[in-house]
């Protein structure tokens, strides 16, 4: 029983709090608008055709620059995590790097791919990037030397090993650079659909708060939320059923 | 060593000047010596000073907040199992939510100046700060703890002995992305709504079609970022001297 109720807790005085400070009339309802009109909005939300076309738009581009990110990345990773020159010439460059924010490049991706969707999706590949890169190199990297001896001495072609034993070695560090990469790519996407859009749920936030209706952007900020943690848990799910070796902790589940 | 280590980079930067010199780039896109001059005459100018003394301003107070407070309950949770249960499931729900949508309210509910925009970036820098402090203090091996127990330590000793140094490398591991989504958020706040600071600089910069400003800016935030990194991997350094990286 405490189990259950125990997590449950703190999110609910959360919200009591909240709901508590709406109805005080201490402050404006601009600032704390009240979870039943939050609720409506998001009532709303669902069943309004341009809600969810902004919701969509916003999907495509996170998922189009982690999914060309996924696919570049895990290549990149591999082929440095197997062959020693190609880490030495590419490493330093994306160490050398990896704290730079990215972001910064936003103004120069708008001039070179137009302020439409591609200036984005190519910001969030670039983001993505990183992450994946890196734990895919350690992964393709660190594979036990005595599983590879072992496949070179029974006589495994180059193919085989990298199909049978480095893919699965890297395999949970590839999913380790995507459970990092995934919340990255909802970042900027709305990121940027709030410094540059017209359309998005970055957009529709940065819309509802010039319009003065708070409600309807933490409405939004509901849905935002709701995409991140589930898309969260279907890369758990797939990860888990892919790699279904070894278990993540209980926590991560 | 050096130069074999970044031979990749310093061809991709001569290909660009080439490619520069023979075929001309579009205006927007300026060439290796072109932004290194612009670069080092903004140095000599007071302006490009204020924006990045104003940037850390926010992001540094924002980083030293959020991870403090991040690695503090992070670490509680690692070793109390009541704290564990009431707070962990609430921070692993909201973890992939990205923090930055909650700037607006922040604006409405502490001004759209400087505090927002820290409060903001402590926010964003809690997250992997906990989770990097929980799962450092929660792998702290038990023999160590049984060994300590039957040496006779208390808890408070336990904790500052054991857990803190086992829990260490972990947290540094946290403390490098909460640096970095310090920086990130910083120049996405100042972007979205500001009138001073580097991401200021290059909003304006861009509307005003200052191609040479926006890549002044630009070089700034990148030597911030890799400076407060390296900052940061010397410290893990000296701290963690014990370990090697």
């Amino acid at each position: 029983m405490a189990r259950i109720v125990k997590p449950l807790l703190l999110i609910a005085a959360a919200l009591l709090l909240w709901e508590m400070a709406a109805r005080s009339g201490l402050w404006n309802r601009l600032l704390f608008p009240s979870l039943v009109s939050i609720g409506a909005e998001l009532g709303g939300f669902a069943f309004d055709a341009d809600g969810l076309m902004q919701a969509w738009v916003s999907l495509y581009r996170a998922l189009g620059g982690f999914v060309l990110a996924a696919a570049v990345g895990v290549a990149l990773g591999m082929v440095m995590g197997r062959s020693p020159l190609v880490a030495g010439l590419l490493d330093p460059l994306f160490s050398g790097t990896y704290a730079v924010p990215k972001l910064a490049l936003f103004p120069i991706f708008i001039f070179v791919f137009g302020i439409g969707s591609l200036s984005k999706v190519a910001l969030i590949f670039l983001e993505c990037l990183y992450p994946i890169v890196i734990m895919t190199y350690h992964g393709a990297r660190d594979v036990n030397r005595v599983l590879l001896w072992s496949g070179q001495n029974m006589g495994a072609s180059r193919a085989q090993i990298l199909r049978r034993i480095v893919v699965p070695a890297a395999a949970p560090f590839i999913f380790a650079g995507f459970r990092v990469a995934l919340p990255v790519a909802m970042i900027v996407v709305v990121i940027t659909e709030m410094i540059s859009s017209a359309d998005g749920l970055g957009y529709m936030v940065i819309y509802a708060l010039s319009s003065l209706r708070t409600d309807r952007m933490l409405a939004v900020v509901v849905v935002i939320s709701l995409i991140g943690l589930a898309l969260d848990r279907a890369l758990v799910w797939l990860r888990n059923r892919l790699v279904y070796w070894e278990k993540l902790d209980a926590y991560y589940v | 060593m050096g130069l074999a280590k970044a031979s990749l980079l310093v061809a991709l930067l001569v290909a660009w000047q080439l490619a520069a010199a023979i075929w001309g780039l579009p205006d927007y896109i300026l060439s290796p010596l072109q932004i290194a001059q612009e670069f080092f005459r903004a140095l000599g100018s007071q302006e490009l000073y204020v924006h990045a003394g104003t940037s850390l301003m926010r992001s540094l107070p924002g980083f030293l907040i959020g991870s403090g407070l991040g690695i503090a309950f992070g670490l509680a949770a690692g070793v109390s199992r009541g704290f564990d249960q009431t707070l962990s499931p609430a921070i692993f729900l909201t973890y992939p939510v990205p923090k930055i949508v909650m700037l607006p309210l922040f604006m409405l509910w502490f001004g759209i100046g400087d505090l927002s925009k820290i409060l903001i970036i402590a926010l964003a820098c809690f997250y992997p700060a906990f989770i990097n402090a929980y799962y450092g203090a929660r792998a702290t091996r038990s023999i160590l703890v049984w060994s300590a127990l039957n040496m006779g330590a208390g808890r408070g000793r336990i904790f500052r002995r054991i857990v803190v140094p086992s829990a260490l490398p972990q947290i540094f591991a946290g403390l490098r992305v909460a640096l970095a989504l310090s920086f990130i958020v910083m120049f996405a706040t100042e972007m979205i709504n500001s009138r001073s600071g580097l991401g200021h600089l290059i909003q304006a910069a861009e509307s005003s079609l200052r191609f040479d400003l926006m890549y002044v800016s630009l070089v700034t935030i990148a030597i911030l970022g890799y400076a407060g990194d390296y900052a940061l991997r010397a410290l893990r350094g000296r701290v963690l001297r014990w370990q090697e990286s």
